[in-house]
């Protein structure tokens, strides 16, 4: 039988015949106990701890699983074997997603079929089912977007913040279907939710919601992957998401007021997205070199894959910017652009100890921004201030000239620190 | 089969690789030699199309590698001088799940994992976990990972090192075999010994740049030897030159000569007899190994 490969050794080395048994041994000691504390009965308690033990284990245990898949090949020098292989993209995160958790999967349907058999209210199992099987696909496909993503950037030692974030996500889906598990009620009690003019539950379009971002998690993954296997790619699909997040958020303004709030929310996630990616990406100067380099020869093509994905997001806010400061809506006087984290990062990126970027990064944020204005503010030199956030002075056409001599020298110190890594 | 072209590879502040080019010939076992941080690595994993290099072209098998990776990737074979194992799974596993990964059929998986253990001499480990092995072992296992799917081209990044004197025999036997097969290799190794064994060709790397392509078979055909005589005799540069069939590379004091003969053992006989004949009074007519070494530290002197 022609079994994908990556997912026959994920089993090889995860679906231990130790585990095989240990697992529902484990999990049957629980039971047992939670099975003498409800007075011998298999009650609510053990319903309780049966989901409690499914997203323990979907998140804290999928995530890990999911992390050390994709790390551990690099700290075990055996990537480039994986760099090297036929296997397309598709085949190797299928492979290391579902080989390297199907044994936490196998404790979770324990945990589950459990819960069916010893919760008092069945009515919303299903809804309970599709929440716990989705949220924990979503967990670990996070988890596996962000090993991708410390792979690039060289910080393979980063399991324990993705398994701390996985945690975090336990607990937020905890908190979805811990109500829908304990009330019958839960369903009716919710209120509806008006998207695009659509009447939909709270808990449908959270279910709904859900699907989706787990689709951009693949998505995500298969194209960090591609990268990985040296398959060239546009940067359309960032694009895309853009595009998406921004058509998804927008069905949530009421229609009367869309006009007002739609270019300003758009310009918003761009933003968002604009500052998430560029701390995610690995800002390697030599990046930039290849792009000039291909854009003097004018090959737009390998432009275009060279291209930061920064960059697009940055433009597209660039371009709702126009629209929004036409219509400059009501109660949104003032509209604050700061694209100096950008490059401050891609600063200390290019600097001799990149690893640290991110840290620098956000202390000299906290400087410039804080620590610094605070200072010029108590000390009643308002002006000074204002050169951190020119909107604060009173003058547009100071606060232009502040903008001109902000933008001048963090461009002149970051074109300095390039060329001199170049 | 290999075309190199104008390849710029380039680190923050280093140039690893300047405007490299060279050709290999199909068939052929090339030597990559160059002193630490020459850029063999780089090179080596750049015509894996495992980096990206700045600028240039490489073509292997008539595959443009930069712009068709995943198609280079299946014609060659690649290991890594920080090769890693599958340190849980048994050799077998190891071997198994590499061919699966590139491409060969899992009911021609057996075949091929026998024909390379074969070849390896590892066929008594295969049920052996890969983290229990020695260096030496993990090497040749790593090895028959390579070369398990019989790609067109193998680039090898140091792969004698940590193996035994026997173990290194092996290997050279087994990259003979593989040229036999039709398999182009190209190897990089710090042990030029080693090299001699089996290479047909060599580039010498340094600082980014190649200084030097020759064929080391080739040499070996115009053989050198060293004249001595007892006593000066005068002008003896222009006397050697009007010989025949004798290059004069290099005279010393009108004494001692380092002469350069094409041909065979007969011939050898012929210029002694010539020599004599002369009544040059010769005490030593010595032949000299040409071997790799010589030819690298030979580059490497004359350009420094």
């Amino acid at each position: 039988m022609n079994l994908n490969p990556e997912f026959q050794r994920q089993l090889q080395l995860e679906f231990s015949s130790a585990r095989l048994v240990g697992v529902p041994l484990i999990l049957g000691v629980i039971f047992a106990l939670t099975y003498l504390i409800d007075d011998y009965h298999f009650a609510n308690v053990t319903a309780q701890s049966a989901l409690g033990l499914f997203l323990l284990m979907v998140s804290f245990w999928g995530a890990r699983q999911a992390v050390d898949s994709v790390l551990d090949e690099q700290r075990s020098h055996t990537w480039d074997t994986q760099r090297l292989s036929a296997l397309d993209p598709w085949t190797m995160v299928c492979g290391k997603l579902l080989g390297s958790t199907l044994v936490v999967w196998y404790g979770c349907v324990i945990c589950l079929v459990v819960y069916g058999l010893a919760a008092n209210n069945t009515s919303n199992f299903f809804w309970v089912c599709g929440y716990a099987i989705t949220s924990g696909l979503l967990v670990q496909n996070l988890s596996l977007l962000l090993s991708l993503i410390a792979l690039r950037k060289g910080q393979i030692n980063s399991n324990s913040v993705i398994i701390g974030l996985a945690i975090i996500a336990a607990f937020t889906i905890g908190s979805w279907i811990m109500p829908l598990a304990e009330d019958p009620q839960a369903l009716q009690n919710k209120a509806n939710i008006a998207w695009y003019g659509l009447n939909v539950t709270d808990q449908l379009l959270t279910l709904i919601t859900v699907c989706l971002a787990l689709f951009w998690c693949v998505v995500g993954n298969y194209r960090l992957m591609a990268q990985e296997l040296r398959i060239r790619t546009l940067p359309w699909v960032w694009l895309a998401f853009a595009i998406f997040l921004i058509v998804y958020t927008g069905g949530f303004i009421p229609a009367e007021q869309f006009g007002d709030y739609f270019y300003s929310i758009a310009f918003g996630i761009c933003l968002t997205l604009c500052y998430l990616i560029v701390f995610a990406e690995y800002n390697e100067p030599m990046r930039i070199k290849r792009l000039l380099g291909y854009m003097t020869k004018e090959n737009w093509l390998r432009s275009a894959e060279e291209l930061p994905l920064w960059c697009i997001t940055f433009v597209l806010a660039c371009l709702l910017a126009i629209p929004l400061s036409f219509l400059h809506p009501a109660d949104v006087n003032e509209l604050h652009i700061y694209p100096l984290p950008i490059l401050l990062l891609l600063f200390f990126s290019y600097g001799k100890n990149p690893q640290r970027a991110f840290s620098l990064t956000l202390l000299s944020l906290v400087l410039l921004y804080g620590v610094l204005p605070a200072l010029f503010e108590t000390a009643k030199q308002e002006w000074l201030v204002a050169l951190f956030f020119p909107l604060f002075t009173d003058s547009m056409v100071l606060s232009i000239v502040y903008v001109a001599v902000q933008s001048a020298l963090i461009w002149y110190f970051l074109y300095q620190r390039w060329q001199e890594s170049v | 089969m290999i075309n190199v072209e104008q390849l710029i590879f380039e680190y923050p502040n280093l140039r690893a690789l300047d405007e490299v080019s060279f050709h290999i010939p199909q068939g052929s076992i090339t030597a990559l030699v160059g002193p630490n941080g020459a850029g063999k690595t780089t090179l080596l994993r750049c015509m894996a199309a495992l980096d990206q290099p700045m600028s240039g072209n490489i073509r292997i098998g008539g595959i443009d590698v930069l712009e068709h990776p995943r198609e280079c990737h299946r014609i060659i074979g690649y290991l890594s001088d920080f090769f890693g194992l599958y340190d849980r799974l048994t050799v077998r596993q190891c071997l198994h799940y590499v061919a699966r990964a590139q491409g060969i059929a899992d009911e021609d998986c057996e075949a091929a994992i026998a024909k390379v253990s074969k070849g390896l001499y590892i066929t008594d480990r295969l049920d052996v976990l890969a983290g229990t092995l020695s260096r030496g072992l993990r090497q040749r296992v790593a090895i028959a990972q390579a070369i398990i799917h019989s790609p067109r081209v193998v680039l090898l990044d140091e792969p004698a090192s940590g193996l035994d004197p026997e173990a290194r025999h092996e290997l050279a036997e087994l990259f003979l075999e593989l040229q036999k097969q039709g398999m182009t290799l190209l190897v990089s190794s710090h042990i030029l010994a080693e090299l001699e064994a089996y290479s047909t060709d060599m580039l010498v790397l340094r600082q980014g740049r190649i200084i030097e392509q020759v064929a080391i078979k080739t040499l070996t055909h115009a053989q050198d030897f060293k004249l001595t005589l007892a006593t000066p005799v005068a002008n003896l540069a222009a006397l050697l030159q009007s010989i025949d069939k004798l290059i004069v590379l290099k005279t010393e004091h009108d004494q001692s000569a380092l002469l350069q003969i094409q041909g065979d053992s007969l011939q050898q006989h012929e210029l002694l007899k010539n020599l004599l004949a002369r009544n040059l009074p010769v005490c030593e007519f010595a032949k000299i190994s040409n071997n790799l070494q010589d030819a690298y530290l030979e580059t490497i002197r004359q350009r420094p």
